[in-house]
C-alpha cells in the first residue's frame, strides 16, 4: 500500500444475521483515506458509518473485502493480535466519552499506556504530555464526576492520543456536548490533525462538525453515495 | 502489578455490594474454618500414636464404669505375674467425685468436679500437665500444689474458673456434699489451683483422702461398707513405649482371672475416644460431608452473584477496554482478580481474626464432650482462610469473568447508540 495511504477499504461488504434474514450493511464499499486526511463520515441511521467506522477500528470484521491500516491489513487478524494492534496504532473516541468512573482523569488516560512495555517514569510522561495537549493539567486527578462534559471529552481524547497513534478514529465527538464545549472539541481536533499530524476518522451527524473536516463521505444504504471536498 | 490498582478501584465502584460479599464470605469462612477446627481436632485426638501410649483400663460392660479400688494394685502393674510380661512405665488411676456446697440446691456456681488421684499422677501421666516446660511458672505452681496435695489430705486443687465461681481462695476451707457418692461429704481445703485452660472448671484432690472417707462410712455405720465402696475406681491409665507393648499389656489384663467380676478392657487412648464419638457419628459425619460442602458452595454462590451483577452493570466498560487493546485474557485477569483481592482478603481476614480472637484473646473455646482440652483454631487456620476465599472466589467468578471476557464491542456499543 502506498506511504501516503493510511486507510484503505478494499470492496468491504458486511452483513449482519437476524434470526434466519441476514442484513447487509455494507457492500462491496470502497475508499481511501490519505495521511493526515480529516475525514467526516455522514449518513442517516442504518447507512452503516459506524459499522464501516468499527471495521477501520479492528471492532468488527468484513463478511468480504479487506481493511488495511498502514501496512496491516487489520481484517485478518486474529481478536488478539487486533488487541495489540489497536493499543499502538488506533485512537478511538467515543460519543458518550466511557470514561472509567472510579479512574481519575489521570488513570484514565494511563489505562491503554497499561498495555505497553513503559516504565512507571514513561507512562507518567505520556500522561501529563496527552492531558496538556488537551488542556486538563490543571484536573489530573478529578474523577470523571467531578468533570463537565467537555472535559470528560478532552480527557477521552487525551487516552486516545496517549500511545501516539496514527489514526484517530471518533464516533460522534460532539453528539453529547453542548454547542460551546462542542466548538472546543472540533478545535481541538483540528489542532491534532495540523500540529501532530493525525490521521482523522469521525462519524458524525453534526454539520458544524462535518464542516471542520477535508472530506466528508455520505453513506446511504452501506454505500457511498456522495464525496465532498471542503 | 500494573493491574493491581485497577482490580482495586474496582472494587469500591459499588462499596456496598463489595461491602456485603466480603461480609458475607467472612461469616461463611468463619463457619467452615470452625467446623474444619473441630473436625481435625478430633481426628487427632482418635489418632494412634506409635509411641508413648496411654492405655486406658475400664470397666468392659458398663458406662460409666466403676472398678474396686482393689483392682489398682495389679491394674498399676500390666496384671504382669511372668518373668516375661511386660509392666507399664507409669500408672495412674482416677476416681471421678461430684458434689456441691449446698447439700440441698446443686447450681453451677457451687458445684465441684474432683479427680481423686494420687497427687504426683498430676505431673507426669495428666494430659496436658506432664508435658509443661520444666521451668514454666505453670509446671511450678503445679509443684508447688502437688506438694500440698501430699501433705495436707484434706487439700484440694481448684481449676481458676471454678475457683472463682465458687468464691474461695487459697486457703479457705468447705465442705463439699457428694451426689455420686451419697453421704461421703468431704472438708476440704484449698491449697492450690490447677493450671489454665483445659482443667478450669477441673479440681483434684488426693485419693487417700477419699479412700479413708468409704473406710470411715463402714465404722460409722456399724460395719455395713457404703453403697459404693466396692465401685471406687473409674479408669486407670497405663504408660507404655510402644504398640507392642500396648498390645502385649493389653493382653496380660485382659486375659488374667483377676479381673471378672466386673470384668476389663483395654483400649488407647485414642480408641477410647473414637468410641466415644461414635454416638456422634453421624453428627461429625454431616458436618464433614454435608455442612462444610454446604458452606463452600454457598459462598461460590455469594461470589458469583455479586460478580456477575458486577459484570452485567460494566459490559460497556469491557467493551471499552478492549477498544482501547485489553485482549480477552487481561480482562477476564482484571474480573478474576477483583473476585479473588476481595476472597482472598476476606477469608484471611476472617480465618485469621478467628484465630486471634480464638486462641489469643479467648483462650480458646470449652469443649464440653468428655475430658477433651479447650478447643483451639490450628494456626492452619490462615492457609484455610487464603484458600477457602481464593478457591471460591475463583470458582464463582470463572463464568462471570469468561462471559465479561467474551463481550462482543460493535454489538455493546449498537446497544449503547
Amino acid at each position: 500500500m502506498s506511504a501516503e495511504i493510511c486507510v484503505k477499504v478494499d470492496h468491504v461488504s458486511k452483513s449482519f444475521r437476524r434470526g434466519s434474514e441476514s442484513i447487509q450493511v455494507l457492500s462491496g464499499l470502497s475508499l481511501q483515506v490519505p495521511r493526515g486526511e480529516y475525514l467526516g463520515l455522514m449518513g442517516p441511521s442504518g447507512s452503516g458509518k459506524t459499522t464501516l467506522l468499527n471495521l477501520i477500528a479492528g471492532l468488527d470484521q468484513p463478511t468480504a473485502g479487506s481493511v488495511w491500516v498502514g501496512d496491516t491489513e487489520i481484517s485478518h487478524l486474529s481478536e488478539s493480535q487486533l488487541a495489540a494492534w489497536r493499543t499502538r496504532s488506533l485512537g478511538f473516541v467515543f460519543q458518550f466519552y466511557h470514561l472509567l468512573p472510579v479512574l481519575t482523569a489521570y488513570a484514565n488516560v494511563e489505562l491503554p499506556l497499561l498495555l505497553l512495555p513503559l516504565s512507571a517514569a514513561q507512562r507518567k510522561q505520556q500522561v501529563l504530555t496527552a492531558l496538556d495537549i488537551v488542556g486538563l493539567s490543571d484536573r489530573l486527578h478529578h474523577r470523571p464526576g467531578q468533570l463537565s462534559g467537555g472535559q470528560c471529552q478532552r480527557v477521552g481524547i487525551a487516552r486516545a492520543i496517549v500511545t501516539d497513534p496514527a489514526l484517530i478514529v471518533a464516533d460522534e465527538p460532539t453528539g453529547d456536548l453542548d454547542a460551546k464545549s462542542a466548538e472546543e472539541i472540533l478545535n481541538l481536533l483540528c489542532e491534532l490533525r495540523t500540529q501532530l499530524k493525525k490521521t482523522i476518522v469521525m462519524v458524525t451527524h453534526d454539520p458544524r462538525a462535518a464542516a471542520r473536516a477535508d472530506r466528508i463521505l455520505h453513506l446511504e444504504k452501506g454505500k457511498l453515495v456522495e464525496q465532498i471536498e471542503n | 502489578m500494573k493491574f493491581l490498582r485497577l482490580i482495586y478501584q474496582n472494587l469500591w465502584r459499588n462499596k456496598l455490594r463489595s461491602s456485603l460479599t466480603a461480609l458475607g464470605t467472612m461469616v461463611l469462612v468463619f463457619v467452615v474454618t470452625l467446623v474444619w477446627s473441630i473436625l481435625g481436632f478430633l481426628a487427632n485426638a482418635t489418632t494412634e500414636k506409635p509411641a508413648n501410649i496411654k492405655a486406658i483400663v475400664s470397666e468392659r460392660w458398663r458406662i460409666p464404669s466403676m472398678m474396686p479400688y482393689a483392682y489398682s494394685t495389679s491394674l498399676k502393674e500390666g496384671a504382669a505375674t511372668e518373668s516375661e510380661h511386660i509392666k507399664p512405665s507409669d500408672n495412674m488411676t482416677w476416681t471421678f467425685y461430684g458434689g456441691s456446697l449446698d447439700p440441698k440446691k446443686r447450681t453451677f456456681e457451687n458445684i465441684v468436679f474432683a479427680f481423686c488421684l494420687e497427687p504426683k499422677k498430676l505431673l507426669t501421666m495428666m494430659d496436658g500437665l506432664e508435658d509443661l516446660p520444666p521451668d514454666s511458672a505453670d509446671r511450678k505452681t503445679l509443684e508447688a500444689g502437688v506438694a500440698k496435695l501430699e501433705q495436707n489430705r484434706q487439700g484440694i486443687l481448684l481449676g481458676r474458673d471454678r475457683m472463682e465461681r465458687l468464691k474461695k481462695k487459697i486457703g479457705d476451707r468447705f465442705i463439699i456434699h457428694s451426689f455420686n457418692y451419697k453421704e461421703i461429704d468431704l472438708e476440704v481445703e484449698v491449697v492450690g489451683t490447677l493450671p489454665a485452660r483445659r482443667y478450669d472448671q477441673s479440681a483434684a484432690m488426693n485419693i487417700d483422702y477419699f479412700l479413708s472417707a468409704i473406710d470411715a462410712y463402714k465404722q460409722k455405720h456399724n460395719g455395713q461398707a457404703h453403697a459404693m465402696a466396692n465401685k471406687t475406681m473409674n479408669l486407670v491409665w497405663l504408660r507404655v513405649p510402644d504398640t507392642q507393648s500396648f498390645t502385649q499389656v493389653a493382653a496380660q489384663i485382659q486375659e488374667s482371672p483377676q479381673f471378672s467380676l466386673p470384668a476389663v478392657k483395654v483400649q488407647t487412648a485414642s480408641s477410647g475416644i473414637s468410641t466415644f464419638l461414635e454416638a456422634y457419628r453421624d453428627l461429625l459425619w454431616g458436618m464433614r460431608w454435608l455442612l462444610a460442602p454446604a458452606i463452600l458452595v454457598t459462598l461460590a454462590v455469594v461470589i458469583a452473584n455479586a460478580i456477575s451483577i458486577s459484570v452485567r452493570e460494566r459490559q460497556t466498560e469491557f467493551a471499552v477496554l478492549k477498544v482501547l487493546g485489553f485482549r480477552p485474557l487481561q480482562i477476564m485477569v482484571l474480573v478474576l482478580g477483583e473476585a479473588l483481592l476481595i476472597g482472598i482478603a476476606s477469608g484471611v481476614v476472617s480465618a485469621g481474626g478467628s484465630w486471634l480472637l480464638v486462641n489469643q484473646v479467648a483462650g480458646g473455646i470449652p469443649f464440653p464432650i468428655a475430658f477433651f482440652p479447650k478447643f483451639l483454631i490450628p494456626a492452619d487456620a490462615w492457609w484455610w482462610g487464603l484458600a477457602v476465599g481464593g478457591g471460591t472466589a475463583f470458582l464463582g467468578s470463572f463464568i462471570p469473568a469468561w462471559t465479561a471476557c467474551r463481550v462482543k464491542v460493535s454489538e455493546v456499543f449498537a446497544r449503547v447508540g
